[in-house]
């Protein structure tokens, strides 16, 4: 009775692996406490990990946004490895617990934020470009200077649309007191304004109407709903040239308010940055009693040189912070040279915001803009929902398998039902090993496979009956049932893990939970069904060794 | 030692023509609901926010809100087109906004899961959580269609391969035939109980190709072992009797995964429902399909293309047919 020694011995090991496999470890993982400050926390976990539709939290896909920037197909893949650092950086100051960043494919990055719940605030840290510039505002009124041009150009390609015509033009009227007009510009300006009255708004002042000049030197006033129309304008390609060279159009990124309406700000800004955020080494978020919240940066040695050789030539003028080609706060006046400290102000924006920007800067600006390509977001109720309805799935399809299996086979089939659990152990223990995640299709896999895991056990079954039948000895019976059901076992299990495998090959995420869930199903319901039920009937013919008739 | 269904010796293959006519008129009915979506200018399955690319809110109420009043909230957001369904109880509710019907567009993104849960917010206040949203941009979608495909026929390649190798080309084919019939049967299923096709979804149909040609593979496995034992037979007994011999085999393990499926029907949950259904179509598919796709599609093949590696059985065979053939045309 060696071999069966050696069968115990095999059983008793795989078993101890499988335990093994599952013991519950320790696992450092950084936890943001109550104060909102991260910290290296120890936990204990069983080393299977939920999915995200399990435990909730954030799923996204991020692709290069080529409506803002074209890139070479040749520079993609370089550009999104260097994206992908850079997200995961500010993926790490962002404080998820066990983040995953991860290509996919060759041009997509793919972030799972487990626990993320502030969809929005996940969103903007990921996509924000973070691309830093700080550009002196314009002071030789070029913009007001092509402003007829562009009104021309307007009408000429009758960009206005003549039923809203009026409107726009009402609140401008209204805002004259504002007006600080200097010299012709006022005059050009309040000419616009003037003929707009008569005229339609697909007159000469088509655009000149919505703009108003603002109190510091290329800063102008667009009130926040004509802030579209403005945009629309200015993006049409002939619009856009007519614009003065070496100069460029921004916004500001929230709105002021003056009197009871509210304004967006709109700068001409010089084309070329005297600095950019690349020497940039560090940001904090802070709170000043004057400014609001605002973001201190710090840069190395020789941006700070070359930022004080800049602010130097530049005293007096007022210079536009631009982030992501968006103009922050208002334009500060340059008092004098700035060297390697400066700060950012907020405008009205909370301190999150400050964190964000401030975590956005320190971890570098993006190589190229991105934009979600996909995004999921599960609450945690909805998974803690599913992982209870599949716990409930399993055990009803466990004492189901368990009903049907020993009613109809007797002992043999508790036999069959002793081998299910040691097949429920080394699925997980497989699950565990191979990184596997479990997710609510994997729960379905785990629950389908426990009824097709019985299925070997019945051909064995099957097999063992005929052979009874045909004559012969209990012992004979078994051996044969064992070796002929063999055929039809394998053939059929190798062609459910083939296309598991195709599964999990062109699937994503959940889907692949589930290949591999069904995979490891697969391996372990042959290893108990074939290996584990043998031995225990081994065990049993050696108990009652003058057995005459089978329980089967 | 309790027995169902023992040493039966039923003609299985006698009712293939009523088998045939049932399963024809089935796909049928699916096909022609395809062909009126496809007429009607709809995508030819309904598909999930994955495939159409889109974004999906999914709501829970504390109080049931009525179709209604969830419609309006949308409504008044600008989101007229958007689906709105009621998803598993009254208190939770689904709302679809897919790319290209009107007001959605691909610019707008995933900026549209935010208005959505601002509107609803804006109308019940604490009384709505979001439990989960999903936003698919269409190149993703696009690309996940194609992947599902292609992952369907891989498998179809993969599996013929490995039946090439193991079996012969005839019955290879014949298992094929029978895996691509209950593909279309449980597309017909899913269009005629309106299921919707998600990534989900076909893995629940790559899963039934692999249990139908499992199942396929234990009938034909005892065809090929009866085959070199018995040689005074025809295919036609000879398909029979494997069938018959199989039959206790088939009738438990349909019952252990019907059982697994039935729990995930009932408890597992809305989410993961239509999987739940596909799979438990796939089982009643497959097992038909083994006897009637594949059982009758082997007797035609070696009809057409008889077996000469081995004369004295060829010969044999050859006369057995036409005895199978007179009894098939006698019923």
């Amino acid at each position: 009775m060696t071999n069966l020694r050696y069968r115990l011995l095999g059983i008793a090991v795989l078993t101890a692996l499988a335990a093994f496999a599952l013991f519950p470890r320790n696992r450092t993982v950084q936890v943001r406490g109550p104060d909102g400050v991260l910290r290296d926390t120890v936990q204990r976990h069983v080393p299977l990990s939920y999915g995200l539709d399990l435990v909730g939290g954030m799923h996204q896909t991020l692709e290069i946004d080529e409506s803002k920037q074209q890139i070479a197909q040749k520079d993609k893949a370089d550009a999104i490895d260097k994206a992908l650092k850079t997200v995961r950086n500010r993926i790490e100051g962002f404080g998820v617990s066990e983040p995953a960043i991860s290509k996919s494919g060759t041009d997509r990055i793919t972030v799972e934020l487990p626990g993320m719940e502030e969809r929005e605030r996940a969103l903007q840290v990921v996509q924000d470009q973070a691309f830093l510039e700080f550009k002196i505002t314009d002071k030789t009124g070029a913009f007001e200077r092509v402003l007829p041009r562009l009104d021309a150009i307007i009408k000429e390609r009758k960009l206005a649309p003549a039923a809203v015509a009026g409107t726009p033009a009402a609140p401008a009227r209204g805002l004259e007191g504002l007006l600080k007009a200097a010299g012709d510009t006022g005059k050009k300006v309040a000419q616009g304004r003037d003929t707009a009255k008569a005229d339609s708004a697909s007159g000469p002042g088509a655009l000149s109407n919505l703009i108003q000049q603002g109190q510091m030197p290329g800063e102008f006033m667009v009130e926040d709903g004509a802030v579209t129309r403005v945009k629309a304008y200015l993006a049409d390609s002939v619009v856009n040239a007519a614009l003065p060279p070496a100069k460029e159009v921004l916004w500001s990124t929230d709105s002021t308010i003056y009197g009871n309406k509210k304004y967006r700000m709109l700068y001409l800004v010089d084309a070329r940055a005297i600095m950019t955020g690349e020497h940039l080494t560090d940001a904090r978020p802070n709170t000043s009693p004057l400014e609001g919240t605002i973001v201190q940066f710090t840069m190395d040695n020789v941006g700070g040189r070359r930022f004080r050789n800049e602010t130097g030539k530049h005293i007096g003028d007022n210079m536009a912070i631009v982030l992501d080609k968006r103009v922050m706060g208002r334009p500060p006046v340059i008092q004098g040279a700035i060297s390697t400290n400066g700060q950012i102000t907020m405008g009205g924006k909370d301190l999150a915001a400050a964190q964000d920007l401030a975590l956005v800067l320190r971890a570098g600006a993006l190589p190229v803009p991105l934009r979600v390509a996909e995004v999921r977001t599960i609450g945690p109720s909805l998974g803690a929902d599913s992982i209870e309805k599949g716990m409930r799935a399993s055990i009803l399809a466990v004492v189901l398998v368990i009903v049907v299996m020993v009613s109809y086979y007797r002992v043999s089939g508790l036999l069959a039902v002793g081998a299910l659990g040691f097949y429920a152990l080394f699925t997980l223990a497989t699950l565990a090993v191979f990184g596997g995640v479990l997710t609510l299709p994997g729960i379905a896999g785990f629950v389908l496979s426990i009824g097709i895991a019985v299925d070997a056990n019945v051909l064995i079954f099957e097999r063992i009956r005929e052979e009874l039948d045909r004559g012969k000895t209990i012992r004979t019976a078994i051996d044969e049932g064992f070796r002929h059901a063999m055929p039809a076992i394998i053939d059929s299990n190798v062609s459910t893990i083939l296309t598991a495998a195709v599964l999990y090959q062109y699937g994503t995420g959940a889907v692949r939970g589930f290949a591999v869930t069904l995979i490891a199903g697969i391996t372990a319901s042959l290893v108990s069904a074939i290996f584990i039920v043998r031995t225990f009937y081994m065990i049993w013919l050696q108990r009652k060794r003058g057995i005459q008739a089978l329980s089967i | 030692m309790l027995r169902i269904l023992h040493g039966t010796n039923y003609d299985f293959i006698k009712w293939w023509k009523v088998m045939a006519a049932i399963t024809v008129a089935f796909i049928v009915v699916g096909g022609s609901m395809v062909t009126g979506r496809i007429i009607r200018k709809e995508p030819p399955v309904n598909k999930s926010i994955e495939f159409s690319g889109g974004t999906l809110v999914h709501l829970k109420f504390a109080q049931p809100p009525g179709d209604a009043s969830v419609r309006e909230a949308m409504t008044s957001a600008g989101f007229g087109h958007a689906e709105i369904q009621e998803f598993g109880s009254p208190d939770q509710y689904t709302v679809r906004a897919r790319l290209g019907t009107g007001e959605v567009t691909a610019a707008q993104g995933d900026s549209t899961a935010k208005l959505v849960a601002a509107a609803i917010k804006a109308k019940y206040g604490d009384g709505v959580t979001v439990l989960r949203s999903e936003f698919v941009g269409p190149r993703v979608g696009d690309e996940l269609q194609t992947n599902a495909i292609i992952a369907i026929l891989i498998s179809f390649m993969v599996t013929l391969i490995y039946l090439a190798i193991r079996f012969e080309w005839r019955f290879g084919l014949a298992a094929v035939i029978a895996t691509a019939h209950d593909t279309i049967t449980t597309i017909a299923f899913i269009t005629i109980m309106h299921l919707e096709v998600s990534l989900t979804v076909v893995a629940a149909i790559l899963t039934v190709i692999g249990y139908s040609l499992n199942d396929t593979i234990i009938i034909f496995d005892r065809v090929r072992e009866n085959l070199k034992k018995a040689r005074k037979e025809s295919l036609y007994v000879l398909l029979n009797r494997s069938i018959n011999e199989t039959l206790p085999r088939s009738i438990m393990t349909h019952a252990t995964t019907l059982a697994a499926t039935f729990a995930l029907l009932l408890f597992a949950g809305e989410v993961i429902r239509p999987f739940s259904w596909v799979m438990t179509f796939g089982i009643f598919t497959g097992t038909f399909s083994s006897i009637y796709v594949a059982g009758a599609l082997l007797l035609y093949i070696e009809h057409k293309w008889p077996r000469e590696a081995d004369k004295g059985t060829s010969r044999a065979l050859a006369a057995e047919r036409r005895e199978g053939a007179g009894a098939a045309a006698g019923n």
